[in-house]
């Protein structure tokens, strides 16, 4: 055998520290964790708030969370999987959807601090950049940043959306209109139509137009939910006006029916006493029965 | 104890600079550190001091034979590389079970310390409901006359205000104040054990508690507060303990001479930045002023006949 220089020897072993459970899991960015939850100390002891905003693949979950020394405590949270109570009823994960879903989430927890009559935000979205501002001097707008966890930030990202659809919801998320889809790099501008149609599904419903022209078979597979909510092109806007105007009316979260399920037994259930001793007399009679029977 | 090191590069004079020491000092950091041997109990005391104490808190979570009271200069060592300038130091032994050291350093030496013997304890985890947010200044009730009489509490509350500090603000946001820390000192056992043993020592019962505040509606600006235990909660029996001499005392409690902001007379800024001054002027003697001669004002010559 080779001679192979020891690296790693009892000194490392002995040194060696392992990184916490959900750096080894590859879940949290402790870098940019710290920096979200410390607060400054010239914000005087007040709490400090997170909009946490999360995609799987079927859904999209915002949370107003802060934390606490036994962990951390969610606010307020919002799930795309409830935007087909509110009119939307396919297309859950894209970006006007993660729009939605902000804007559900702000006017969520506005309604529960008691601030959303104050706090309207854009009732109209029409894809300009705006931030909310302090509307009197009694009450500051609810703060929260942004935390997009372990999703890369590039301009057009869907966690911009929530953001997008938070900030419009009325809650003040320091941010600036470079991530948009819309934002040119090289004039530094803003395309506030672009962003717009985003808001709206212009982009979802300007390539189905384009696949039904084009391949029919595609357009079917592809948009078989849209095709079954009698969604097209031409209504797409139409409905997510109407969400966004439902959300607004109603944001409050309808506490689930708790449906208790039904035990089933597969052992066989054990008689009481007073049945064993049923089935015992029975069995007596019925032979007895048989025995006159033979006789 | 560390030597006294030249930086040899910008980097490493950046970090020096950070921690020696200013005229305003940053907030002290406190150090953790497990003794060679730990109860479950004294464990859990440190990683609930631990949680309280965040983000403002080193915790070592590998064993260390630290003993202060023989032999500072470990502690020295450890608290000046990591520079803290509060520890917590637990351990539990046949002697001294359930044992808990805290301090705090002046100019990274020991300047003073108290030792205690966990008697009863509960968690945070064990009290189940509401917990305060991390990193938040809690509220600090001290009750019990001796806090006010006795020179040994009076250290005590001293150091449990510096302690549990963390930051210095002027003022202070209504919705952060979420937890309040109670320390009461048994009056029963505080008087001095009638057998005089061999160290005179008097022993006191301290009951730390720890409160969520709920603020509720009154109906009213001000909301109802009332309070929730949180935990932890931890009975404590003083032990050995180590104070600064006067000298050193009185050299860490000064103040520098740059925060006395001398007051300046006469002199005010308005709000667009000029500076203002008014000057005072003497009484003038009228008398001797030079003015312009008049002929009528003149005194008329007096006709000769």
């Amino acid at each position: 055998m080779p001679f192979v220089k020891l690296v790693k020897n009892k000194a490392y072993f002995k040194r060696y520290q392992t990184k916490f459970r959900r750096r080894r899991e590859g879940k949290t960015d402790y870098y940019a964790r710290k920096r979200l939850i410390v607060q400054a100390k010239n914000k005087y002891n007040s709490p400090k708030y997170r909009l946490v905003v999360r995609f799987t693949n079927t859904d999209v979950v915002c949370q107003i969370v802060y934390a606490k020394i036994q962990g951390d405590f969610v606010l307020a949270s919002a799930y795309s999987h409830e935007l087909p109570k509110y009119g939307v009823k396919a297309g859950l994960t894209n970006w006007s959807a993660a729009y939605c879903t902000g804007l559900l989430l702000a006017r969520r927890v506005l309604t529960k601090l008691g601030l959303a009559d104050k706090y309207e935000g854009v009732v109209e979205a029409d894809g300009t950049f705006s931030i909310t501002e302090s509307v009197d001097e009694s009450s500051r707008p609810f703060k929260a940043f942004l935390d997009v966890g372990l999703k890369r930030t590039t301009t057009g990202a869907k966690v911009f959306a929530a953001m997008k659809g938070a900030s419009d919801g009325g809650i003040y998320v320091p941010h600036s209109d470079s991530r948009f889809p819309g934002f040119d790099v090289e004039s530094k501008q803003l395309d506030a139509e672009v962003l717009r149609k985003y808001i709206y599904g212009g982009h979802v419903a300007e390539y189905m137009s384009q696949l039904e022209e084009e391949d029919e078979d595609k357009y079917k597979s592809h948009f078989s939910r849209f095709i079954a909510a009698g969604i097209d092109s031409e209504n797409m806007e139409e409905m997510y006006k109407n969400a966004h105007a439902a959300i607004r009316a109603n944001p409050v979260v309808t506490p689930k029916e708790k449906v208790t399920p039904k035990t089933r037994h597969y052992r066989k259930q054990r008689l009481n006493a007073k049945q064993r001793k049923d089935k015992v007399r029975q069995r007596i009679a019925a032979a007895r029965r048989l025995a006159e029977i033979d006789n | 104890m560390l030597p006294t090191i030249k930086p040899k590069n910008a980097r490493s004079k950046r970090a020096l600079v950070k921690r020696s020491s200013k005229v305003i000092e940053n907030p002290k950091n406190t150090i953790f550190i497990r003794g060679s041997q730990t109860s479950q109990v004294i464990q859990n005391v440190l990683k609930d001091l631990y949680s309280l104490k965040k983000p403002l808190a080193l915790n070592f979570s590998k064993k260390n034979e630290i003993h202060p009271f023989d032999d500072e200069t470990k502690l020295e060592f450890l608290c000046n590389k990591n520079d803290t300038s509060l520890f917590t130091i637990g351990s539990h032994s046949k002697k001294r079970p359930h044992n808990l050291i805290m301090g705090r350093m002046f100019d990274f030496k020991l300047f003073e310390m108290f030792e205690f013997e966990v008697k009863d304890y509960k968690s945070i985890e064990e009290i189940k409901g509401k917990t305060c947010a991390s990193g938040i200044k809690p509220l600090l009730v001290f009750s019990g006359e001796p806090f006010n009489q006795d020179d040994t509490l009076m250290k005590l509350q001293n150091f449990f205000v510096d302690f549990f500090q963390s930051e210095k603000t002027d003022s202070i946001c209504l919705t952060g104040l979420e937890h309040v820390i109670s320390i009461t000192v048994d009056p029963s056992a505080s008087t001095p054990p009638p057998t005089s043993t061999v160290d005179q020592q008097q022993n006191y019962k301290l009951y730390i508690r720890s409160y969520y505040v709920n603020f509720l509606n009154s109906g009213q600006k001000l909301p109802r507060v009332e309070l929730e235990e949180m935990g932890p909660s931890i009975d404590l029996v003083t032990r050995r303990h180590v104070f600064p001499t006067e000298e050193t005392w009185k050299k860490a409690t000064r103040v520098p001479k740059e925060l006395f902001v001398k007051k300046t007379k006469n002199i005010t800024h308005d709000n667009l930045g000029n500076k203002l001054g008014r000057i005072h002027v003497g009484q003038q003697d009228i008398s001797k002023i030079q003015t312009r001669k008049v002929r009528a004002l003149k005194a008329p010559k007096v006709n000769e006949f």
